[in-house]
């Protein structure tokens, strides 16, 4: 799959004005990227699986400790 | 050349604490080691030598100096540690402009009030994005039972320190493999906690979703007690769980006795070359298992990590990517940028995967207590090496190094990683690593079964003999 329209776009939204040198490193590091995202997307998940990253919320007196 | 430098940490501080040894002549020695050796190592990218000798006098005048756990015993962490005074380079040029540290990271001072003393920074690959430590920056860290050869990353110079006889213990990190890569290309041991036990406190962060630290060392002994003294919570890492120390040294003992013990087939033995799997069965034969268990979805647990890794790591550095990326490393540059541009919803996914992973591992683990893997797929490749053949398979070297330990840092579980040697009767000068995999928390399973097999004299981590000096 060609992500060269991809990365111009991603890359001009972000500021990162790529040089040629460095875009053909970056399209090649972003097609392995989009390999392994082909792998995650294809495990069935449904809406109850969650991610495993959970906040913790901060109360008062530890948000004041940490100050 | 018998040293303490040669000397385990536990042996060393006994001689302090009794005052057969002082803390001054342990430390200049350790000094003079690394003077010696480091030319050809390059572990080290500081030696704190003044800093070092102030504080071995300290310990030899301490009031506490007969309690200490680890008293007069030298040490040495990866550059993502802060050490009061210095910039925390983490292996990049960018951080050399930063301001140096105020004080110590945590665990660096953890083991200093046991009497440890802090002898200087170690080598890694730039932001910890690596498996290799050919630091385009600072120079390749060469592995010390063979130099021409890598010493696996991102914490190389932590292992190839203790592989040197350096110092006893060193301090890294891992992310996808960092402490494990390294300790088994040489051959040395490593402890890759669980997600959360220690607290990051104090260094530079690389994927905070997966980022561990831990300890290396030449004896499980060595590295339980210094784990030991690591622990305990920390309220500025978000990461870090509020629990209690939990000790294993006095569990050594114990050995594997009553654990239920398995090797892990698919994705860790189609991953491995014969070495490595002679070692994992030369494990499995020692501790008397032929069960074989399966995880589920290895592929995508670490392509998980893999996405996990690209949208924090990018994200984190986007602001000098955009400002100076003609200042990173060749070698992390391209990846760095790429990561930045990954969408949101593959990361999103990826941790969803990640704790689909976790639950149905946990399930395995009802059944068994620690399982068996290679810690990487062969032994140290030459430095400068591009591609590795696993099984027809051309696959990026420095990026393989990790394809046996980023689906088990993916979901935090405990690792210890032991070195075996001989196990390539082409190169049997090389070590590699077994990875002893417990349940979450119960770092005790994998030392204990650790020791038994130093004890056993199947694991060992000698001081590189330099023969093959170039």
């Amino acid at each position: 799959m060609d992500h060269g329209a991809y990365i111009d776009a991603a890359a001009s939204t972000l500021g990162l004005n790529l040089t040629q040198e460095q875009r053909s490193g970056v399209t090649l590091y972003f097609g392995l990227a989009a390999s392994m995202a082909e792998l995650v997307n294809g495990l069935p998940l449904d809406a109850a699986d969650e991610s495993g990253n959970v906040f913790v919320p901060v109360p008062p007196l530890a948000a004041e400790a940490a100050e | 050349m018998s040293t303490h430098a040669h000397t385990p940490a536990t042996a060393t501080a006994a001689s302090v604490r009794d005052g057969s040894a002082s803390a001054m002549g342990v430390v200049q020695q350790c000094l003079d080691r690394i003077a010696v050796t480091d030319g050809r190592v390059n572990a080290f990218t500081s030696v704190l030598t003044e800093r070092a000798l102030k504080r071995a006098k300290a310990i030899d005048a301490h009031p506490r100096r007969a309690r200490m756990k680890l008293a007069g015993v030298p040490f040495a962490v990866k550059n993502l540690f802060d050490v009061a005074g210095l910039p925390t380079l983490a292996g990049s040029k960018i951080e050399r402009d930063a301001a140096p540290a105020a004080r110590d990271a945590v665990l660096v001072r953890r083991l200093e009030a046991e009497g440890a003393v802090l002898v200087g920074a170690l080598n890694m690959d730039e932001y910890a994005y690596g498996f290799s430590t050919e630091n385009t920056h600072y120079g390749a860290t060469h592995n010390p039972h063979d130099l021409s050869r890598i010493s696996g990353g991102s914490s190389g110079g932590s292992a190839a320190a203790v592989a040197a006889g350096q110092v006893p213990i060193t301090l890294g990190s891992d992310t996808n493999g960092s402490i494990r890569v390294p300790a088994s290309l040489c051959g040395v041991f490593g402890l890759k906690p669980t997600f959360g036990r220690l607290p990051r406190t104090g260094s530079y962060p690389f994927v905070a979703s997966l980022d561990h630290l831990g300890p290396f060392a030449r004896s499980v002994a060595d590295l339980a007690l210094a784990y030991d003294l690591m622990q305990g919570p920390d309220r500025h890492d978000p990461a870090c769980a509020q629990r209690d120390i939990e000790p294993v040294s006095d569990l050594l003992g114990r050995g594997a006795a009553g654990l239920r013990v398995a090797v892990l087939g698919g994705w860790f033995r189609e991953m491995a070359l014969a070495e490595a799997l002679a070692a994992t069965d030369a494990v499995a034969q020692a501790l008397g298992t032929t069960r074989l268990v399966e995880l589920p979805e290895v592929a995508r647990a670490r392509a998980a990590a893999f996405l996990v890794t690209c949208g924090e790591g990018g994200a984190l550095h986007l602001d000098d990517l955009k400002k100076r990326a003609q200042d990173f490393d060749p070698m992390t540059r391209d990846r760095f940028l790429a990561n930045a541009l990954v969408p949101a919803a593959w990361v999103v996914q990826a941790q969803r995967v990640r704790h689909w992973f976790a639950r149905r591992v946990a399930r395995i683990f009802e059944t068994v207590d620690v399982l068996i893997a290679p810690a990487t797929p062969c032994t140290a490749p030459a430095i400068g090496t591009e591609w590795l053949d696993i099984y027809g398979k051309r696959l990026p070297a420095r990026a393989s190094m990790g394809l046996l330990t980023q689906p088990i840092s993916c979901i935090g579980l405990p690792v210890v990683s032991v070195p075996l040697w001989g196990m390539n009767p082409q190169e049997p000068h090389l070590p590699i690593g077994v990875q002893l995999i417990s349940a979450p928390w119960r770092e005790d399973h994998g030392l204990r079964v650790a020791a038994q097999l130093e004890a056993m004299g199947l694991c060992s981590a000698p001081v590189a003999s330099f023969a093959r000096a170039l």
